[in-house]
Parts: C-alpha cells; sequence; structure tokens
C-alpha cells in the first residue's frame, strides 16, 4: 500500500489494460497504428528509465499485469475493455481477456468492467446480459470513437445508446465510463465530444457517468457538463502523467476539476500499460498547489482530496469497503506472493 | 529559433520578419498557439517568388482535419506577401500526408481530398474558433483587470473604446493599446497583443464587429450581464486551462518526436 507523509493511501487504480497487440492479431493497418500512438503517448511521458521497449510493450500477459500493478503501489485495479475488434483479430482487451484469467484467481483484487457498444443491436444486448451473469459487472466502458462497419463512431445520447443504458439500469451496471479523449481517430469527425454524456446523464439519474482522460481536451466542456449533472465523474487517466513532466499544467487542471466538480467527483487512473503505475501515483501524490493557485481557486489539494481520488471516490462508486479489502489482502495470495502483506498491517485502524 | 541570416540580400531580412508575422497567425486550432511558436514547422524555403513550407505535427496520426486547417492556412498566409507567389506545403510523416499535401497544393475542398470523411473542416473550425475566442477573452479580460477596470466597466467596453497605437504593430512586445471608460471621459493605457489576439478571433467568429456591439461576451455569445461576469471570466479560464492543458501533452509528444526523428526548427532558408 502506498504510504504519504506516513499515512496509507489505498489506490485503486481505475484505469487498467491488459492488451494484446502482437503482430499476429492485428488484421488492420488502423490496429497497428493505434499501438504506434500509444507507444508514442508511453515514451513522451515515462522518464526514460522506465520506458519499455516496443516489443515489450504490445502485449501485457496476466503475470506482467499482476506484478506491474501490484508491486508498483497499486491494491486494486478496475479493469476497462476495448474491444477494438475491427483492428485486432482477437480483440485488443476484451472483456474476457482477464475474466478469465486473473479475475478468476483474485476476484478481490479487480473491478471487471463489461463493455458495449450500441451499434451491436440485439446481440449487443444478450453479449451484455452474458457479461453481468458470467462476471456480475457492476460497470461497463464505452468507447464511442470505435470503428465498426462503415461507422466511425456513435453517440450516447442515441435512440440505439438509450436502449443499453436502460438494460444497464436494468442490470444493476450503474458505472457508465465513457472513453473521452484527445483526438487520434477518426478522421474529422469528432466522436470524443462529450456533449451526449449531458442527456445521457440527465436521462439515467440511477447511473454514474465517470468521463474517462476528463474529456481532454474537451476539459471545459466536461467541466461545465459535469457542474450541472450530479452523476457526472471525472477519470484523470491521461491528465496524471503530466503530473512528473509538466507538473504546472497537471496542478491547473487539477484545480479547475476541483472547482467545477469537487473532490468527491474524481478518479485515478494511470491507464495501466500506458503507463506504469508507480511514477505516476507518485507524481499526482507530490502534487502541491501554489499560493497563487489557491488564491486564484479556492481549492485545496491535500491528504484528504488526495486520498479521495486515489480510492475512496471509486471506491464509493463500486461499493469497495476499503477497510474490509485491507483486512484480506493482510494474508491474500497477492499479498503472500510479493510480501506485501505487512504493508495492510500497518494500515489496521484500532477496532476497540 | 534559428535564423540565417542573410545580409548581401537587402530586404531580405524584411521579408523573414514578415513571414514570421503572417506565420504567427496560423495556430493549431486545438491549442490556439501559433506553429511557429508550438515548432511544428521544420524549414521555409524561399527560391524566388515560390515559398516551401515543411512542417512535422506531434504525431503521425493527429487528426488530418486539423492538419489540413494549419497547411491551408500557411499556404494562404504565405502568398498574402507581395514577394510570394506561390506557396508549397509539405506535411511530413503524417499518415494522411498524400492526401492532405496534394489536397491542399491542388487546392481541393478537403471533401475531395478525404472522400471517406463525414462531416466538414468548416464546423468544425468555426466551434474550435469560439473556444479560442474564450480562452483569448480570458486573457484580455485578466490585463482589464490587472488594469484597474471594474467587472461593470469591462463589461460596457465596445470595440469602439478600443484604440491600437497606429505606429505600433500590436502584435509586438511593448505595444499598448487604449481603453476608454466611462463614456471616454478617460482612457487605460493596456498591453496591445492580448487585445489584438483577442479581437481578431472575435471578429473571426462574427462578434465585435460594430463600433457599437459588446467587446466582450458569454460563451453563448450573448452580452455579459454585470453580475454574471465571474462566472463568464471563469468559463473563460476552464477554457484557457483545457488549450494549455492539451497543449502540455501535444508538446510531450512534440519534443520525444522531434528527438527521435532528429529534426530542430525552424529555420528559413533562400535558395539562391
Amino acid at each position: 500500500m502506498y504510504q504519504h507523509q506516513g499515512e496509507d493511501v489505498f489506490v485503486i487504480d481505475g484505469h487498467i489494460h491488459m492488451w494484446d497487440a502482437s503482430e499476429e492479431n492485428i488484421k488492420h493497418r488502423g490496429g497497428e497504428q493505434f499501438i504506434q500512438c500509444f507507444y508514442d503517448y508511453h515514451t513522451a511521458f515515462t522518464p526514460e528509465e522506465r520506458q519499455r521497449g516496443m516489443d515489450d510493450y504490445r502485449k501485457f500477459t496476466p503475470e506482467d499485469v499482476k506484478r506491474d500493478l501490484f508491486t508498483n503501489y497499486v491494491d486494486m485495479g478496475v479493469y476497462q475493455p476495448t474491444h477494438l475488434h475491427e483492428f485486432y483479430t482477437e480483440g485488443f482487451n476484451t472483456v474476457d481477456d482477464l475474466g478469465e484469467t486473473l479475475y478468476q484467481e483474485y476476484p478481490d483484487r479487480f473491478v471487471l468492467n463489461g463493455r458495449w457498444d450500441p451499434r451491436d443491436g440485439e446481440a449487443g444486448l444478450k453479449e451484455l446480459e452474458r457479461q453481468k451473469e458470467e462476471y456480475d459487472i457492476k460497470g461497463a466502458k464505452v468507447y464511442t470513437a470505435e470503428w465498426k462497419g462503415d461507422s466511425k463512431g456513435w453517440r450516447l445520447d442515441s435512440d440505439e445508446a438509450f436502449e443499453f443504458l436502460q438494460k444497464c439500469a436494468d442490470l444493476g451496471v450503474k458505472n457508465i465510463h465513457p472513453h473521452k479523449g484527445p483526438t487520434i481517430r477518426p478522421l474529422n469527425k469528432d466522436a470524443f465530444d462529450v456533449a451526449d454524456v449531458d442527456l445521457a446523464a440527465s436521462s439515467f439519474p440511477e447511473l454514474n457517468f465517470i468521463v474517462e482522460h476528463v474529456g481532454l481536451p474537451r476539459l471545459d466542456d466536461f467541466c461545465w457538463i459535469a457542474t450541472q449533472e450530479p452523476n457526472v465523474y471525472g477519470g484523470i487517466a491521461v491528465a496524471a502523467p503530466m503530473a512528473l513532466s509538466r507538473p504546472k499544467k497537471f496542478s491547473e487542471i487539477m484545480c479547475e476539476l476541483l472547482y467545477w466538480l469537487g473532490e468527491d467527483q474524481l478518479t485515478f487512473g494511470s491507464d495501466y500499460g500506458i503507463w506504469d503505475p508507480d511514477w505516476v501515483i507518485e507524481a499526482v501524490m507530490e502534487t502541491e498547489l501554489s499560493a497563487d493557485q489557491h488564491a486564484e481557486y479556492g481549492v485545496e489539494f491535500g491528504l484528504e482530496a488526495k486520498k479521495k481520488l486515489m480510492g475512496e471516490n471509486i471506491a464509493e462508486l463500486y461499493d469497495i469497503d476499503i477497510e474490509e479489502r485491507k483486512k484480506a489482502f493482510r494474508t491474500d495470495a497477492i499479498s503472500e506472493e510479493f510480501g506485501l502483506g505487512d504493508s495492510y498491517d500497518t494500515a489496521a485502524p484500532a477496532d476497540d | 529559433m534559428s535564423h540565417t541570416a542573410t545580409p548581401n540580400r537587402p530586404g531580405s531580412a524584411g521579408l523573414h520578419e514578415r513571414i514570421r508575422a503572417r506565420l504567427d497567425r496560423v495556430t493549431d486550432p486545438e491549442l490556439d498557439e501559433s506553429i511557429l511558436e508550438l515548432g511544428y514547422v521544420d524549414a521555409i524555403e524561399i527560391n524566388e517568388r515560390t515559398a516551401t513550407l515543411r512542417f512535422t505535427l506531434p504525431t503521425a496520426w493527429c487528426s488530418p482535419a486539423f492538419a489540413w486547417m494549419m497547411a491551408v492556412d500557411a499556404r494562404d498566409e504565405l502568398e498574402s506577401l507581395p514577394e510570394i507567389d506561390q506557396a508549397t506545403i509539405e506535411l511530413r510523416d503524417h499518415m494522411h500526408e498524400q492526401e492532405i499535401n496534394e489536397g491542399v497544393n491542388d487546392r481541393l475542398p478537403f471533401a475531395d481530398a478525404f472522400p471517406d470523411a463525414d462531416g466538414e473542416v468548416r464546423s468544425v473550425r468555426a466551434t474550435l474558433d469560439d473556444k479560442a475566442r474564450l480562452s483569448r477573452q480570458y486573457v484580455a479580460v485578466e490585463r482589464l483587470l490587472a488594469a484597474g477596470l471594474s467587472a461593470e466597466q469591462i463589461t460596457a467596453l465596445t470595440p469602439a473604446d478600443l484604440r491600437f497605437d497606429r505606429d505600433v504593430d500590436p502584435r509586438m512586445e511593448g505595444a499598448r493599446a487604449a481603453i476608454a471608460v466611462g463614456d471616454g471621459a478617460f482612457s487605460v493605457s493596456v498591453p496591445a497583443r492580448p487585445l489584438h489576439r483577442y479581437l481578431r478571433k472575435a471578429r473571426d467568429v462574427g462578434y465585435a464587429i460594430e463600433d457599437d456591439d459588446p467587446l466582450f461576451l458569454t460563451p453563448e455569445g450573448e452580452p455579459i450581464a454585470t453580475e454574471e461576469f465571474e462566472l463568464v471570466h471563469r468559463r473563460g479560464r476552464l477554457a484557457r486551462t483545457n488549450v494549455t492543458g492539451q497543449g502540455g501533452v501535444c508538446e510531450a509528444l512534440n519534443e520525444q518526436r522531434r528527438e527521435k526523428l532528429d529534426r530542430d526548427g525552424p529555420v528559413i532558408l533562400e535558395a539562391n
């Protein structure tokens, strides 16, 4: 468990992957471009001594994921699937990739999210039911810019998407994570536009919408929507690594998020394997707002806010009892394997 | 920024200056900063009355629509100079460099160069211009607040209240502008560049055209009531943080990429 100024910080990494972009799995040139683009992001932000080689980066095995997360300050990981079947024969990072492997062995260490796409129609609704039945998913990642046939994306506020959102509400899949990140793809249609979150969130107040990557580069649109919808949250994956190499820009973004959304509406994500979690967690935890920023924004980013960001907020969304997990993790298989048990011991609060 | 001076060609240094001034107006539409400032330009080659501009973006997969806008704008700005009859644009190391270079140099519409693309460039540009307008408004209004103007005075301003010094290029460091306050009873001197940058973008979007239009507007394009000034200004700050924050992402990608490609820039070269 991560320690900050002598205090324990329980880290739930809200955005992790386990992908396969090996050459054998790529079936469309978009698949190669996609992983190359990820790699550009990897090398642009990762400290030189921590950079991976491209071969190492193409594919992550369950063993890699287990070691890379749990020996690098992460206590639990929220898996966010990205199927991309148009690009990859077996998919890039599918629900079952984790569901059939690590999730079977270590269900307490992961939140396994489902995934749906309204363009899949009836079959997609059936698949969502299967995911619920098989893994009891409580959340789903949606990727509005995914290609399918001639379509280069879809909107969350479409009739078709509403049918799936209704299904999620019926099934108790209450956390929807729309990916809204930098414009890479598609051509000129802005499928990562955040405006569609607005109507979806107000139409489904029983669901939570955790906008991944806080809409960058549409932070302004995102914050404005989030102030008006109480069930909209911001996931800071992609903004987070800037904490190391662009600390001023990161703290400005944090100020805006704290100002418009508040410290209860934010979740952390390393975006593993784009980046490894340890240095991202350290850099975010070490972030201090300047006196000018305090004066200008009137917000705090102290230990309490950081603990919420790093785990407490997302624990609430997924009904995770952190104290209970800490107790369980003192002796679970992961702690045994990596010798982590003691770190959970010190965290035990006095019961009497 | 390196610069190959050519002292034995009278007048050419002036041309270089003007090329820079022109390209200063060509922005990455998402970041609202000039392609020169952002370090995208690799070289500008001048050969008699033609110019070739080579540039590289932070990734090979940057939005082709944005790349298109930068290429078209650079071509048009260069050709607006009396010394340049024709400008050729060469986008390098981009997955759509061929479509973009051929399209822009053959003066095709975007839809012809990218028949698969749905939507068109104009509406994307309009959306981004409007965000840039708000972000620039924040910077300009900060200057006015720093100069002592009140919310009431700022929201009452019209383009007629803003005077740039005629003899100095308002984009230059140190250039000043005068703001008439209280029905012209007195005037306040402020740096010209942020006001000039704001007004140009506002006018691109279609605001602050007439002398009695409001100078500053809400994100939705309405006049600002004094009591909503604070909120509008904070939304402007947010728009500003968005572009500079995304700028941080692109800057990191760009630095790393230029290192990988071993590419410095920009240099203005004279072929003869």
